[in-house]
């Protein structure tokens, strides 16, 4: 009964706006469609879009999988330190990214200071520059798949090679093609992550579906021409994330290990390795940080502008805490389902959560206030603080409830069985045998969906009632007409809100990595 | 030396506080068969690691056809240039291969001239009989099958000597025997020098000309086996 109540709200919530969305713009008319899709402008959105993709996910690849490899094959000095380092980048939100980028790129940026003269800035503010920001978030999730998808490679395979094989024909022939399907899907989903987001190239004046989406609603106020704009993306996200979804098939959840044996292919190239991870990190989280504090110090006060935006703040605070214990307290039952789910249903489950997490943030906004701003008991809703617990429900549920069901497969079904044998009901089951055993996975579950929602632009800025804003939404807004450096106290505050549980769970590695 | 296949001199490996190999000596003639029997734990799986190249022994010597491969912590030849074939324990089929790219893998690796490998690989497929199953991917496979793949691919390189880790250990009785029977007579047939490690006394006694009993990272006995 649980389950099945969470899987209902699961669908009122993540599947609802999604299909309302759909559902409006099928009903459309032919003619419209042909308007809105077929001209030049439209053409240029395609182009810019799928270029926006492609691009982050070819580099984004390019930089994260070898890293991937490093974190996986070589003994990397400090590996555990490193690797919270080298994944913090995807955590920061991007537009504080891309604001980091006009300070360093900009006619009076550091990069002309520095230089004494303007360099940079013709190129700050374009396409090219909008896929650097966003490769430097997403190179982790890459990353991270490389890695993960190297320790399920058996290192017995890549040393039955090298008894007949050097080194680089091992990677090459047998390393490389086992772990392929996950590198790629993983540039699928950042393709997909980077045509969905709104704010970088909101804040790089990039013109693509996302922020054609916003001006449509925020700008024009017109709701049919924002549907039947979002209606390509939405196609193209849920086109990639179903291929990417297929491809890695039980890969989402599974927890199979290798053998546990780790060949020593690269450790000659131990020291190449550490000074390409320390110059990522550098590049991808120390210059922004950096920029951001230098710009952040030309305030006469920062006491006042965290005052002037407090409610803000506390908003943001309170909002995300809510949302995330929301968002996990939903998950968790989804990926129960997920975990013990067998065969083409729990593949069909993945690919749907996969799916639900690409549908960009500006859509699901566009989807929540159709189907939340109407009369009656809905409209009560709308316009309410809810609606941004509704936003981190409908985008960030699929992601904690696909963590949550790696966690839970750790549990064998064996245990639950035994409780039951003991005469334990369901819910002592679960409460005493099943969720204890996945406890840091729930406080891992939540820790992301806090960063997710403390983070979330797209949606938020969407449904906020009025005079209601939170920190995101508060830095975007006042962009345009605020001194920057005020702008870059909130995203330097922002950052250190973000980035406090990770600073604590890197030191925690650090340490047990050292006993 | 020269009659010798592989000679082990005053070999130690020790990982962390567990002393996993202690002083170990053993010499193995070309044709022989050396059976290393013992309980779990009792470190001759990582005594054929070493020979492998896989580790690097902490102190002593390892000499393959007369020459040094491996001493104190350094390995002087690596693992592919030893001419060695290996069954691991677990098979260790490459799964996104075919089997007969399992094999042609081996001969790419050693740069066999393109005109002889698809002979050799024929030839080892039918040593141990699954030339038919040359198109199947391993999970295509029974265990059985797998196993004689696996063998073949140890075999196809033409190896001087043939590591065996406990390869028949997950197999059921009757299969083993088959197995057990045809690996006495490829190794007859070949006069490969062989080391076997297991801890079933029916596989030392139809493979072995030698019987190494292994404890606690130590050889305690060296025997001929009783047929």
């Amino acid at each position: 009964m649980v389950v099945g109540s969470a899987t209902v709200l699961f669908v009122v919530c993540c599947l609802f706006p999604i299909g309302y969305l759909l559902f409006v713009s099928l009903s459309g008319a032919d003619a419209a469609y042909a308007t809105v899709w077929l001209d030049a402008r439209q053409r240029g959105l395609l182009s810019n879009t799928a270029l926006l993709g492609a691009g982050t996910a070819i580099f984004a690849t390019a930089i994260g999988a070898p890293l991937g490899l490093a974190l996986a094959r070589v003994a990397l000095p400090r590996k555990a330190l490193l690797r919270v380092a080298l994944a913090a980048p995807v955590l920061l939100p991007p537009y504080i990214v891309a604001l980091a980028w006009t300070y360093l790129g900009s006619s009076r940026g550091l990069v002309a200071t520095l230089a004494g003269r303007d360099l940079l800035s013709e190129w700050t503010y374009s396409l090219p520059a909008a896929v650097v920001v966003l490769t430097l978030v997403f190179y982790p999730l890459s990353m991270l798949a490389t890695e993960v998808a190297l320790r399920r490679v058996d290192g017995r395979l890549e040393e039955a090679a090298l008894v007949v094989a050097p080194t680089g024909r091992v990677l090459w022939r047998i390393t490389l093609p086992l772990v392929a399907p996950s590198v790629f899907a993983a540039a699928l989903v950042i393709f997909v992550l980077a045509v969905s987001e709104f704010g970088v190239p909101g804040l790089l004046r990039v013109r693509v579906y996302t922020t054609e989406v916003f001006t449509a609603f925020a700008a024009l106020y017109d709701f049919s021409r924002a549907i039947l704009v979002a209606v390509p993306l939405l196609v193209l996200s849920l086109v990639v994330a179903v291929l990417a979804a297929a491809i890695l098939g039980d890969r989402l959840v599974t927890t199979r290990r290798g053998s546990g044996t780790r060949p020593a292919l690269l450790d000659e190239w131990r020291r190449p390795a550490t000074i390409a991870s320390i110059l990522v990190v550098t590049v991808a989280l120390g210059v922004p940080l950096v920029v951001l504090v230098r710009e952040a110090l030309g305030a006469q006060s920062w006491s006042s502008v965290v005052d002037g935006s407090g409610d803000a703040i506390a908003n943001s605070l309170l909002l995300a805490t809510a949302g995330a214990t929301a968002v996990v307290s939903l998950a968790v039952w989804l990926g129960y389902a997920r975990a013990r789910a067998r065969g083409r249903i729990g593949q069909l489950a993945d690919v749907l959560l996969l799916v639900v997490f690409a549908v960009p943030s500006t859509i699901v906004g566009v989807g929540l206030i159709g189907l939340w701003n109407r009369p009656g008991l809905l409209g009560t809703v709308y316009g309410t603080d809810v609606m941004f617990l509704l936003a981190y429900l409908a985008r960030f549920v699929p992601v904690a409830a696909l963590a949550l069901a790696a966690s839970l497969r750790y549990v064998p079904v064996s245990h639950e069985e035994a409780a039951a044998i003991a005469g334990a009901g369901w819910l002592r089951t679960m409460s005493r045998i099943v969720f204890p055993q996945i406890r840091l996975g729930v406080v891992t579950a939540w820790v992301i969906a806090f960063v997710l929602a403390f983070g979330e632009l797209g949606v938020s800025i969407l449904v906020a009632p009025p005079g209601e804003a939170t920190l995101p939404i508060r830095i975007y807004t006042i962009i345009a007409n605020t001194p920057s450096s005020h702008v870059a106290v909130l995203a330097l505050l922002q950052a250190i809100v973000i980035f406090a549980p990770l600073a604590v769970l890197g030191a925690v590695a650090s340490v047990r990595e050292a006993r | 030396m020269s009659t010798e296949a592989l000679v082990v001199t005053n070999v130690t490996k020790r990982f962390g506080s567990h002393q996993a190999v202690e002083s170990v000596s053993l010499a193995v003639a070309v044709g022989d068969a050396a059976v290393i029997l013992g309980p779990s734990g009792c470190g001759k799986t990582t005594l054929l690691r070493l020979i492998a190249g896989l580790e690097v022994p902490d102190s002593g010597e390892i000499f393959l056809n007369g020459t040094n491969v491996a001493s104190v912590g350094r390995s002087t030849v690596p693992p592919h240039q030893r001419g060695i074939g290996f069954v691991f324990q677990d098979l260790a089929l490459w799964p996104h291969l075919t089997v007969w790219k399992n094999l042609e893998f081996v001969l790419g690796s050693v740069k066999t001239p393109h005109a002889e490998r698809a002979a050799r690989i024929h030839q080892a497929l039918n040593l141990v009989r699954i030339e038919p199953l040359s198109a199947r991917y391993p999970h295509e496979l029974s265990g059985g099958e797998q196993q004689r793949v696996a063998l073949a691919r140890a075999l196809v390189g033409q190896p001087r000597l043939l590591l065996l880790d406990e390869p028949l250990s997950s197999l059921d009785p009757e299969l083993r025997m088959t197995l057990r029977a045809e690996l006495a007579r490829l190794q007859h047939d070949l006069r490969v020098a062989m080391v076997y490690v297991t801890h079933d006394t029916d596989d030392a006694a139809a493979l072995a000309d030698d019987v190494v009993e292994m404890r606690a990272g130590r050889i305690v006995s060296v025997s001929k086996p009783m047929r």
